[in-house]
């Protein structure tokens, strides 16, 4: 048996040990479809401005984050207080690439850092067609599976594909994260929310124009 | 020899002044200086202000601006009140901090936390003309005809983390301050330019109370 073949058979396990855990999932049956579906729900960022609120463990923090598509096409994320001062500064290049520029020192810690770049790359769709997918689905909703280094990232839309109704970060048995993208003018969502289910940590991105 | 080098020195000093803030020169004499900005500030116990903010992001070439009205009142109370393009309160009283945020409040006593401390401190240094004396800052002093500028390099660990310099530049009419440069180690910078101003206005205390 070839190794791609053997590659083939670990991950179909994996995604359906996986599918068969979640009991949120457990009703859903295979189905076909087409992942570019997805695309019209991908963020086309130029630049945009959101007003930004973070809730972690009983203390917020607010502010403004400032997303530009650069013209290699990745994505700066730079979120400073309402005084001017920067929090942090990321940049996710289109080939998975993550790169810190600057990040103050109360967040300077390996697991944050971990956790807002798996948070930030759940809604910046930018790797969609370079991971493996599954879909599943059931009366109401259809679900994009994309495996990551650990976990996957779920998209889910309605069952005809024109709403993308939540997505999540799924770990081996439960969501662990769950987000939404919402109210879309020229391709950019107007609202986006970020909710950690394992511990407490929202983020509230809310448009606003200078 | 030993004058050639100072005249050298000087020369040395008035020339990458210059070409660090182009249109100021070192003032001549910063004790004085010093002296003068402390007796005009003296008199001022209230600054009524409008304010407009400008972010600068210089990798990316983006800026955002944000405008707001500012309140100082002696001793030791600052209001800004943020409007475009969104709505934020910050009230500082002595050594406690307000923010309203939405309908978010949060109340943070600036004793136990150093950075806020630092820069409450900071701000109103900056409204009551001691900044000078702050010793959490080494300063340099420029000057042109018409405003003069404090430099503030900081030497605490904690605040030259976050700031490569802060430059605060005043009207040499009434040393009120006219603008705040906070200046990051990225290079980015938060201009922060006071217009409008009113100086020894009636201002509420309610306009500090911090509930």
């Amino acid at each position: 048996m070839s190794a791609s073949r053997i590659r083939y058979l670990l991950l179909s396990s994996s995604l359906l040990y996986l599918l068969a855990c979640s009991p949120a999932y457990r009703q859903m049956q295979p189905a076909t479809g087409d992942v570019s579906t997805l695309q019209k729900f991908k963020p086309a960022f130029g630049t945009a401005l959101y007003r930004t609120r973070v809730d972690v463990v009983g203390n917020h923090l607010s502010g403004l984050l400032l997303i530009k598509k650069m013209p290699d096409s990745s994505l700066r994320l730079v979120f400073s207080n309402e005084m001017g001062f920067t929090f942090f500064d990321f940049e996710f290049a289109t080939n998975g690439n993550f790169k810190v520029y600057s990040v103050v020192k109360q967040m300077n810690k390996k697991a944050v850092l971990k956790t807002l770049r798996k948070d930030f790359e759940l809604i910046l769709m930018q790797r969609l067609g370079n991971t493996t997918t599954a879909i599943r689905k059931n009366n109401a909703s259809i679900y994009y599976v994309f495996q990551q280094t650990k976990g996957y990232n779920y998209y889910i839309t309605d069952s005809t594909g024109n709403t993308l109704v939540q997505m999540e970060r799924v770990s081996k048995k439960k969501a662990v994260v769950e987000a939404i993208m919402k109210d879309y003018t020229n391709g950019i969502p107007d609202t986006i929310g970020i909710t950690h289910k394992t511990f407490n940590f929202t983020i509230g991105l809310k448009r606003i124009e200078q | 020899m030993h004058k050639v080098f100072i005249s050298l020195v000087f020369l040395l000093t008035v020339f990458f002044a210059k070409a660090q803030y182009p249109g100021y020169t070192p003032v001549s004499d910063p004790a004085k200086f010093k002296v003068d900005f402390s007796v005009a500030t003296q008199k001022a116990t209230s600054i009524k202000s409008d304010f407009t903010q400008e972010k600068n992001m210089a990798m990316l070439s983006e800026k955002i601006i944000s405008k707001g009205k500012f309140w100082f009142k002696k001793e030791s109370q600052v209001r800004m009140e943020y409007s475009q393009p969104y709505q934020y309160l910050m009230i500082l009283n002595k050594d406690k901090v307000y923010v309203k945020d939405g309908q978010k409040e949060n109340k943070i006593s600036t004793s136990s936390n150093k950075i806020f401390q630092q820069i409450n401190k900071l701000m109103i240094d900056c409204m009551q003309g001691t900044a000078l004396n702050n010793p959490d800052f080494t300063t340099r002093v420029f000057e042109n005809k018409n405003m003069a500028m404090v430099e503030l390099t900081p030497v605490t660990k904690v605040l030259k983390k976050l700031f490569k310099s802060i430059n605060i530049v005043v009207d040499k009419k009434d040393f009120s301050v006219s603008t705040i440069d906070m200046i990051e180690i990225s290079g980015d910078n938060t201009l922060m330019r006071f217009i409008n101003k009113e100086l020894n206005v009636s201002i509420a205390d309610s306009l500090f109370i911090i509930k």
